[in-house]
């Protein structure tokens, strides 16, 4: 670990001190494991420190989305440990991990991320209501969010009144909501024109930067991977690369 | 809140789909209560037929009397009894009769029949006879031995107004007495198999004739209200221990019986409509459920727990139910008061058949509010079934496979 944070602190120029939000140890996710074993994760060792704005890269059938799910919660490892904020959610029943993932995961998904009946600001109430928040909580949070994504006018669209990317920049507000520990965005710039590209990535650097939000996002988007301070490349379920690693070996 | 928002939203998606499932719940609610309504009112119909134009309230008569319909068992006492009875403020009219099977012959034939003695004024008030009469006159106070004989009977004996016939029966004393009839007039009441067995005379003829003279076997009473039937049944029991006091229930239990299996069969056909339905509301929900799979594993993933997609579900399948239950009442209230106003005529579909089962042709339905309730508890229990089996297939996708779709 110790390592990890060395690593981070050359390329982020950041106090070591930083606290692990993500901390997965040899995982592995199978798929047919009884006739032709698919390994869609391979043994994968991951850590990530809070505030860190990583991009999960790799073509197609790399195994992304399946890392992302397992550290999302969303899906079992086959083996293998992952640790959030010291919680190993392996461990958790289904039930635990829906209140796991409400209280400390935001999600971004790649498309139809909203749900269409709601308006812009009730998706992003919606995550606030499950958690309990009371009514001036959320309107003084619902202000704010729209506020950083430029969206304060779009508060009553319905998501197919909306451009794909003010669609994504309402799913980055909404996944801010609960106020995470930590964000997944799995390809969130895969259906958006390079503006809009532009603008959400834009958003998501300026949360990042200014209010130490931990972003974790699968992409194969070149202009995405650029922006990233730290790339993971992933091929057939492994990782191969790491910029944390290169920065360190340069360092 | 957010929840039943969501559910009201998401049953507007897709418009039509809703909207035909809500018009099928509708229209089979509404087929429901016509056949309730149906049901109501010929079994209302029936009952009233059976108090005020062939057994009345209640009737009296000796308790041996009903066993063999001698002759004998005259009710004792009874011009005192009439008096009494006729005294009480509940009742409207009581009119006491002599009866003796016996059999009617003609030139060409003959048929067993039941001789119902009556006081012609009496008996109009109390089974409407006079109303009843199709060919001929009634009674005419100036003519002995006149005979009023039903439509099936006069059909079946080939017999018209003024026909003569003879009337064979026991007496008292149990000799064979006969005397000679003229058909006054031919009645038709709603009730064909009684109107083949019940022919009518004056009291005194057939008094003579058994040698019962001023006697009767029995006393039927018209009340004002049905509410009476209970209290003046109790009262004439305790007054008068020793005759055999019965009320119309008892009397024809067969209408009770049908009346209360009626009941029994329009639940029945209510199950049927909302168990044909049901899978219309399954396939509906499922198609929606199906076609938001990706929505539903994103909503799991996001942190909604398995218990609010299922609430989303069951009060998205209630919303649709109750949308279409008050189209479906009010139309069903509508059409059934039309007809309760001007009748529903099913001659057309065999007058005979109705009659035969002592039924009319002329229905007036009626609305039934006493059923309504449980009408709800099946629409409701309907679509908490109905949403069940979608539900369970949305609470089994696994988010991580749902976001996939």
């Amino acid at each position: 670990m110790q390592r990890y944070m060395k690593i981070v602190a050359n390329i982020d120029k950041e106090p070591v001190n930083k606290e692990t939000v993500i901390d997965a140890h040899n995982i592995s996710k199978v798929y047919n494991p009884d006739t032709i074993p698919v390994y869609a994760v391979n043994n994968v060792h991951l850590h990530l420190l809070k505030g860190e704005f990583t991009a999960l890269v790799g073509p197609s059938g790399s195994g992304k989305t399946t890392l992302l799910n397992l550290i999302g919660g969303l899906d079992k490892p086959d083996s293998g440990n992952i640790y959030i904020n010291g919680v190993d959610i392996t461990q958790l029943s289904s039930g635990e991990l829906i209140d796991f993932r409400l209280k400390n995961i935001g999600f971004v998904f790649q498309s139809f991320n909203l749900i269409p009946v709601l308006t812009a600001k009730e998706n992003v109430e919606f995550i606030m209501l499950l958690q309990g928040a009371g009514r001036s909580e959320r309107d003084d949070r619902i202000k704010q969010l729209f506020r950083q994504i430029q969206l304060e006018d779009k508060l009553d669209s319905r998501p197919a009144q909306l451009s794909g990317g003010q669609q994504q920049r309402v799913a980055v507000a909404r996944a801010l909501a609960s106020k995470p520990r930590f964000v997944l965005a799995d390809e969130p710039t895969a259906n958006l024109d390079s503006q809009s590209a532009s603008n959400l990535l834009d958003i998501m650097a300026k949360l990042n930067k200014e209010e130490d939000i931990t972003f974790l996002f699968s992409t194969h988007d070149q202009r995405v991977i650029d922006r990233a301070r730290r790339v993971v490349r992933l091929v057939d379920g492994k990782i191969v690369s790491d910029s944390a690693a290169v920065a360190t070996e340069h360092a | 809140m957010m929840i039943l928002m969501m559910a009201w939203r998401n049953i507007w998606r897709n418009k039509m789909r809703s909207l035909v499932i809500i018009l099928s719940i509708a229209l089979g609610l509404f087929a429901g209560i016509s056949v309730l309504g149906l049901y109501k009112g010929m079994m209302k119909s029936r009952v009233r037929n059976v108090i005020d134009a062939e057994q009345s309230h209640l009737q009296i008569h000796d308790p041996g009397f009903k066993n063999d319909y001698e002759p004998k068992f005259i009710l004792q006492n009874g011009s005192s009894l009439l008096k009494t009875i006729n005294a009480l403020p509940q009742v409207k009219t009581a009119s006491p009769r002599s009866i003796t099977n016996g059999m009617l012959a003609t030139a060409s034939g003959s048929s067993g029949v039941q001789i119902n003695g009556v006081i012609p004024d009496l008996e109009y008030k109390t089974t409407q006879l006079k109303a009843k009469i199709i060919e001929g006159k009634a009674f005419d106070p100036a003519r002995k031995n006149q005979v009023i004989i039903g439509k099936k009977l006069a059909t079946k004996m080939k017999l018209k107004t003024g026909a003569k016939l003879v009337l064979t029966f026991t007496d008292t004393a149990g000799n064979l007495v006969s005397g000679a009839f003229r058909v006054a007039a031919i009645y038709r009441s709603d009730n064909a198999p009684l109107d083949e067995r019940n022919v009518y005379v004056n009291i005194s003829d057939l008094d003579n004739l058994l040698n019962i003279p001023g006697a009767f076997h029995e006393i039927a009473i018209l009340l004002k209200s049905d509410e009476d039937v209970g209290p003046v049944q109790q009262l004439l029991k305790q007054k008068f221990p020793g005759y055999q006091i019965e009320n119309w229930r008892e009397i024809s239990p067969e209408t009770d019986l049908m009346v209360k299996t009626t009941d029994q069969y329009s639940y029945i056909i209510m199950v049927i409509i909302m168990f044909a339905l049901a899978f219309g509301i399954i396939n509906t929900m499922l198609m929606a459920i199906l076609e938001r799979t990706r929505e539903i594993g994103m909503m799991v993933a996001l942190g909604t727990t398995r218990v609010r997609i299922f609430l989303l579900i069951l009060t998205e399948t209630i919303f649709i139910t109750i949308t279409g239950t008050p189209i479906g009442i009010a139309a069903g209230w509508l059409v059934i008061n039309h007809f309760n106003k001007h009748g529903l005529d099913v001659s057309g579909m065999g007058g005979e058949m109705m009659s035969s089962f002592g039924f009319g042709t002329m229905i007036y339905p009626e609305f039934p509010i006493d059923k309504l309730f449980g009408i709800l508890v099946i629409v409701i229990g309907t679509a908490l079934i109905s949403c069940l089996f979608p539900a369970m297939k949305a609470l089994r996708l696994r988010p991580s496979e749902a976001l996939t779709r």
